[in-house]
C-alpha cells in the first residue's frame, strides 16, 4: 500500500503542473480566440471565427505570414548549409578544429538580446562598422568593381552598391527592403553554430569503413565521397537539423522586439512578435489567442513531419 | 594526393574558417571594445581595441552641477560606472541568478521523481502519464505564454518572482531525458537498495541521482543557459517592477532609457550580461555543447 | 591476375611499430591466408596492400609495378570488409553497381538528368547491369537485388560484399576477416563457398583471419603472423606438421598443442618425464628443451603398458565424435589435453587416474626460445 502511495506522490506534482501550465493554457487560448476579451474588462463576447477571419483579411497579418515564412525560408537553408559546411571543414582539419568549434558556437550561447543590440550598432547606417567599411570600399577600386559588377560590364548606377556609394549607404534595419534580410542575417549568425555541432556529431557516427569501401570502389575526389557516403548517411541528421531550425525560426522574438518592433512597415512583423504585440501590449487577447493557436498548429505540423520522416527512415534501414 | 596539394587545401580551409570566425566574433569584439571607449571614439570607430583611454568629460555629471574634476574619468570607468548606476545592473544579475537557480532546482525536484517512477516503477495510469509527457513535448513554449500570462494576471501574480519561475518548473524535456537515462540503470542496484531498507524516496536522491550526474549536468547547462538568456517571458510578465527584471530585460530597458549617445554604458551592460555564460562555456566547452545539443534531441 | 610482392614493409603508429620489416611474395592466382592473433598487424598489412594505409617504409609491388604512390582506387584491387561496409541507403543492386559506375562512366556521364542525353550511356548502363546480374547469379543473391542491406541477414550481406568486389573483376581480392561476424555453422558453409569461388575465378585471393581453422582449410599457402612479423610461410600441411616456432605450433591446431619440459644429452637422446623418445636431435647437444605433442596424437591406455604419463582427469569435453580429456600430470601439475575416441573415453570419469601415451613420430621439439629443433626421422 505504501508503495503505491509513494509512486503516486512522485508523479502527481509533475502531472498537475503539466495540466495547469501546459495543457490548460492551450485550451484557454483556444477559447479566448473565439472572443473579444481584454484583460481587465469584466466581460467579453463570443465572436466566433471573427478573429481568424481578421487574420486572413488584414494586410498587416498577411505581411506577418509573409514575413515569418520568408524569415524561415531564408534562415533555415543558410544556417543548415553553413552549419554543414563548417562541420565538414572542421572535421577535416588536422589541427585547430576545437578553436573554430568554440568560436562558431559562441553565438548560440550568448544572450541573443545583448548580441542583437551589438549587431544593431554594427549595422547602424551612419556609425556602424559595416557601412563604414562599405564606404571605404567605394574608394577602393577593386572592391567597388567587384560588388557593383562593373568588371563584368554591368552599370554601377543600376546596382545597389553603386547607388549607395553615390548617394548614401543603406539603412539596413530601417529600410523595409533590407530589414528582413538584416534580421535573417542575425538569425543565421545565431543558429548555424548549433547546426554545426549537430552535424559534427552526425559525421562522427558515419562508419569509417564506408569511406574505405568507397575508395576501393573508385570514389576518388572529396565530392564523390560526399555524394556517395557523407550526405546520405547524414540523412537522419538532416531531418533533425531542418526541423529544429525551422521551429526555432518561427519562434524569433528577441531581435524583432529590440531592433525593429515589426517594422519598418511590418516588413519584420513576425508571428511571435505579433502574438506579443496584440495579446499583451495592445491587450487584444482574442486576436492574440488566435495567433497563438495558428502558431501552435504551424509548429505541430513541423514536428509531426519530422516524426514521419524519422519513422520512415527507421523502417528502411 | 601529394604533400603539396594537401598543404594547400589545408590553408584554404583555414582561410575560409577564419573569414567565418571574423564575422562570428565581430559583434562580440565590438561590444567589448565599445564598452571601453568614449562616445567620440565609438562614433568614429577609432582607437584600436582598448580605445585610447583619454580622460573624458561626463557631460551629464557636469549638468548636475558637480565639479569638473569629479566628472573627468577614463572612458572605461565611465561606461561601467554608468552601466551599474543608471540601471540596477547588479540587481538584474542577482535576479538572473535567483531565477535560473530556482528554476533548475524546482525542475529537478519535480522531474526526477516523475522520471524515476516512469522508468522503474509500475503504477496505474503509467502509460497515460508517459503519454502526457510525450504530448507536452510537442507544445512550444511560446504558445502557452499568452494564456499563462492571463492566468497569472488574474491571480495578481504578474511582477513577481513566482511569475518568472513557475511556468518553467515543469520541464517535460527534463522528465523525458532523465527517464531515458534512468532506464539504463540496472534494476539490481535499486533492488539492493530496497533490500537494505531504503525508501523509494531515498532511492531517488541517494541512488539514482549520483549515477545521473552527467545527464543532469548537461540538463543543468541547457536549463541555465536557456533561462538566463530568456527575454520573451520576462518581457511579458514583468510589466513595471524594475527590481525584478532579469538581465536581458534589464538591458532592454536600459536601451530604451538611454539616448543615442550612451552606447558605451550600454555595451558595458551587455558585456556584463553576456560574460558569465561565455566564460563558463570557455571553461567547460564539451559539457556546454552536450547540454545545448540536448535541446535538439527532443 | 596478379603477383603481389611486399618488400621490407614496416609500419609504425606514433611510437609503436606494428609491422616489422616484412617480406612476402604472393603468386598469381593463389589463395594465401595471413593468419594471426588479434593485434598482430595482419589487417594493417592488408590495408597497406590495398593502399588504404601507407607503409612507413618498404615497397608494395603488383605485377612488377611499384604501387607505393598509387592510391587505393587505382590499384585495381577489391576488398571485402569485416563489417561488409555496404551502403545502407542503396539497394543491393545499386551497391553492386557503384564500383562499375564510378569506373566506367566518366564524371559527365554521371550527372543526373543531363546524362540521359549522352549516347553511350545507355549501352554502358546495360553492360553494367549485365555484370551485376552475372555476379548476383554466381552468388545466388539475385532475389535480393531490390532489398536494402538492413533487410538482409549476415550471410546475405556477406555475399553482397563479395559480389561488390567481384563485379569489377579485379586483379586480386583482399578479404579482411569476412566471416568473423557470422555464426559458426554459416561460417563453415561460407568457407566452402569462398574456396569454390576462388577455384572458379582463378584470381589471387589474399585472406586475413584470426581463425586458424579457416586458414588451414582454405589456403594454398598461409603466413602465420605475430607481433608484426611473419613467423612461417608455407602450405597448411607443412605448418601443421613442421611448425618452425613454438608460437606457430601453439597457434595452429585446436585444441592447443601440449608442451612439456624435456632434456637432451650430448648424443641427442631426448627424455621427457622419464620417457625416452625414439627420435634424436639432428644437432646433438646437452640442453633443456620443450617437447610438443598435439592432443590428437595422444591416447589414453590401460595401466599395463610402459612409457606412459600418469595423471588425473580434471575435465572432459564430449564433442560427440571425439572426447577431449584434460589431464593433470601427477608430478608437476602440468595440464595436458588428450583426444580419445568415444569408446575408450566413455568409461573414464572425472577424478580418475589415467595413463596417456603419445605417438613418437609426431613429436615436435623446440629450444627454450621457441625455435624448432629438427629431429632425425
Amino acid at each position: 500500500m505504501s508503495k503505491f502511495r509513494s509512486h503516486f506522490w512522485f508523479v502527481v506534482p509533475a502531472v498537475l503542473l503539466m495540466i495547469v501550465i501546459l495543457i490548460v493554457p492551450i485550451f484557454v487560448a483556444g477559447i479566448f480566440s473565439f472572443t473579444d476579451y481584454n484583460l481587465g474588462s469584466p466581460d467579453f463576447r463570443w465572436i466566433g471565427w471573427k478573429n481568424y477571419e481578421a487574420l486572413t483579411k488584414y494586410s498587416s497579418y498577411k505581411k506577418m505570414f509573409s514575413a515569418s515564412l520568408t524569415y524561415v525560408v531564408l534562415v533555415v537553408p543558410f544556417s543548415v548549409l553553413l552549419g554543414l559546411g563548417a562541420a565538414l571543414l572542421i572535421s577535416s582539419l588536422r589541427f585547430g578544429g576545437e578553436i573554430y568549434k568554440t568560436v562558431f558556437f559562441l553565438p548560440v550561447m550568448a544572450t541573443l538580446l545583448a548580441m542583437a543590440i551589438a549587431w544593431e550598432f554594427t549595422l547602424d547606417p551612419i556609425v556602424g562598422l559595416v557601412n563604414k567599411l562599405l564606404s571605404e570600399g567605394c574608394n577602393t577600386n577593386w572592391f567597388y568593381q567587384l560588388i557593383t559588377g562593373s568588371w563584368l560590364g554591368f552599370n554601377p548606377a543600376e546596382n545597389w552598391y553603386g547607388n549607395a556609394c553615390a548617394d548614401r549607404m543603406p539603412n539596413w534595419l530601417g529600410n523595409k527592403k533590407y530589414a528582413l534580410g538584416a534580421i535573417s542575417f542575425i538569425g543565421v549568425w545565431q543558429a548555424f553554430g548549433f547546426n554545426m555541432v549537430l552535424y559534427l556529431a552526425g559525421l562522427t557516427s558515419i562508419p569509417r569503413d564506408l569511406y574505405k569501401a568507397a575508395e576501393m570502389d573508385g570514389a576518388k575526389s572529396s565530392w564523390e565521397r560526399f555524394k556517395l557516403v557523407t550526405w546520405p548517411m547524414l540523412g537522419p541528421t538532416h531531418v533533425f537539423v531542418i526541423t529544429i531550425t525551422s521551429i526555432r525560426s518561427f519562434q524569433v522574438f528577441d531581435t524583432v522586439e529590440a531592433l525593429t518592433r515589426g517594422g519598418p512597415s511590418k516588413s519584420t512583423y513576425m508571428m511571435v512578435y505579433a502574438m506579443f504585440e496584440k495579446g499583451v501590449k495592445q491587450n487584444l487577447v482574442g486576436i492574440g489567442s488566435s495567433l497563438t493557436i495558428i502558431f501552435l498548429l504551424f509548429v505541430l505540423v513541423l514536428t509531426l513531419t519530422q516524426v514521419y520522416f524519422v519513422n520512415r527512415r527507421v523502417h528502411y534501414s | 594526393m601529394n604533400h603539396q596539394s594537401k598543404w594547400f587545401s589545408e590553408i584554404i580551409k583555414h582561410f575560409i574558417l577564419i573569414l567565418g570566425a571574423v564575422v562570428v566574433i565581430l559583434p562580440f569584439y565590438l561590444m567589448l571594445s565599445f564598452s571601453f571607449k568614449s562616445p567620440s571614439e565609438i562614433q568614429s570607430i577609432s582607437g584600436g581595441f582598448f580605445g585610447s583611454q583619454e580622460l573624458m568629460l561626463d557631460r551629464r555629471c557636469v549638468k548636475e552641477g558637480k565639479p569638473e574634476e569629479e566628472c573627468t574619468m577614463l572612458p572605461i570607468v565611465y561606461n561601467y560606472k554608468a552601466a551599474f548606476e543608471e540601471a540596477p545592473l547588479l540587481r538584474y544579475l542577482l535576479n538572473g541568478v535567483i531565477v535560473t537557480v530556482s528554476i533548475f532546482a524546482i525542475q529537478i525536484l519535480i522531474a526526477l521523481p516523475c522520471a524515476y517512477a516512469l522508468a522503474k516503477l509500475n503504477f496505474l495510469g503509467k502509460n497515460i502519464v508517459f503519454g502526457m509527457v510525450i504530448f507536452c513535448l510537442l507544445i512550444p513554449v511560446h504558445a502557452i505564454a499568452l494564456p499563462l500570462y492571463l492566468m497569472l494576471a488574474k491571480l495578481g501574480l504578474t511582477n513577481t518572482y513566482a511569475a518568472l519561475v513557475i511556468p518553467w518548473t515543469i520541464s517535460v524535456f527534463g522528465i523525458f531525458l532523465m527517464r531515458q537515462f534512468f532506464m539504463t540503470v540496472p534494476d539490481d542496484l535499486i533492488n539492493a537498495a530496497r533490500m537494505d531498507g531504503m525508501s523509494e524516496f531515498s532511492i531517488i536522491w541517494k541512488v539514482m541521482l549520483p549515477t545521473a550526474i552527467p545527464a543532469l549536468l548537461a540538463f543543468a547547462i541547457f536549463s541555465v543557459v536557456a533561462h538566463w538568456n530568456d527575454y520573451y517571458w520576462p518581457r511579458i510578465v514583468i510589466t513595471g517592477d524594475r527590481d525584478l527584471m532579469t538581465p536581458p530585460l534589464g538591458l532592454r530597458m536600459f536601451k530604451s532609457d538611454m539616448d543615442g549617445n550612451e552606447y558605451g554604458p550600454m555595451m558595458a551592460a551587455a558585456t556584463i550580461i553576456v560574460t558569465p555564460l561565455v566564460v563558463a562555456f570557455l571553461l567547460a566547452q564539451r559539457r556546454f555543447i552536450e547540454g545545448i545539443t540536448l535541446t535538439g534531441m527532443k | 591476375m596478379a603477383e603481389i610482392e611486399l618488400k621490407n614493409i614496416s609500419k609504425s603508429f606514433s611510437d609503436t611499430q606494428v609491422i616489422k620489416s616484412l617480406d612476402l611474395s604472393i603468386s598469381d592466382g593463389e589463395f594465401i591466408t595471413i593468419v594471426g592473433p588479434s593485434g598482430c598487424g595482419k589487417s594493417t598489412l592488408l590495408r597497406i596492400i590495398a593502399g588504404l594505409e601507407t607503409q612507413s617504409s618498404g615497397d608494395v609491388i603488383i605485377d612488377g609495378r611499384e604501387v607505393n604512390n598509387i592510391r587505393a582506387s587505382d590499384r585495381d584491387l577489391a576488398m571485402v570488409f569485416q563489417s561488409y561496409a555496404l551502403y545502407p541507403h542503396l539497394t543491393v543492386k545499386q551497391n553492386l553497381s557503384v564500383p562499375l559506375k564510378l569506373r566506367e562512366l566518366s564524371k559527365i556521364e554521371r550527372i543526373p538528368i543531363f546524362n540521359w542525353f549522352l549516347p553511350n550511356r545507355h549501352s554502358k548502363l546495360k553492360e553494367i547491369n549485365n555484370k551485376v546480374q552475372k555476379a548476383s547469379d554466381t552468388l545466388k543473391i539475385t532475389h535480393l537485388l531490390e532489398r536494402k542491406p538492413g533487410q538482409l541477414s549476415g550471410g546475405q550481406q556477406q555475399r553482397v560484399a563479395v559480389g561488390r568486389a567481384m563485379v569489377r573483376e579485379p586483379v586480386a581480392f583482399l578479404m579482411d576477416e569476412p566471416l568473423s561476424n557470422l555464426d559458426a555453422a554459416l561460417r563453415v558453409h561460407m568457407r566452402a563457398e569462398i574456396s569454390e569461388l576462388h577455384r572458379d575465378l582463378k584470381t589471387t585471393f589474399v585472406y586475413v583471419t584470426h581463425d586458424q581453422a579457416e586458414a588451414l582449410t582454405m589456403s594454398d599457402r598461409m603466413a602465420v603472423m605475430m607481433d608484426g612479423e611473419i613467423l612461417q610461410l608455407d602450405t597448411p600441411n607443412e605448418i601443421y606438421k613442421n611448425p618452425s616456432n613454438l608460437r606457430v605450433a601453439e597457434f595452429i591446431g585446436s585444441p592447443k598443442i601440449n608442451v612439456l619440459p624435456a632434456e637432451s644429452d650430448e648424443k641427442g637422446n631426448i627424455t621427457c618425464k622419464g620417457i625416452t623418445i625414439s627420435q634424436t636431435l639432428k644437432i646433438p647437444k646437452k640442453s633443456n628443451l620443450l617437447l610438443g605433442i598435439r592432443p590428437e596424437h595422444m591416447e589414453i591406455i590401460g595401466k599395463n603398458k610402459n612409457k606412459y604419463l600418469n595423471g588425473k582427469i580434471i575435465h572432459k569435453e564430449n564433442l560427440g565424435s571425439d572426447v577431449y580429456l584434460h589431464v593433470v600430470l601427477n608430478e608437476n601439475e602440468e595440464k595436458i589435453i588428450v583426444r580419445s575416441d568415444s569408446t575408450n573415453a566413455f568409461e573414464v570419469k572425472i577424478g580418475e587416474e589415467v595413463n596417456s601415451e603419445w605417438n613418437d613420430e609426431k613429436i615436435l621439439t623446440f629450444d627454450l626460445d621457441g625455435k624448432s629443433l629438427p629431429l632425425n626421422k
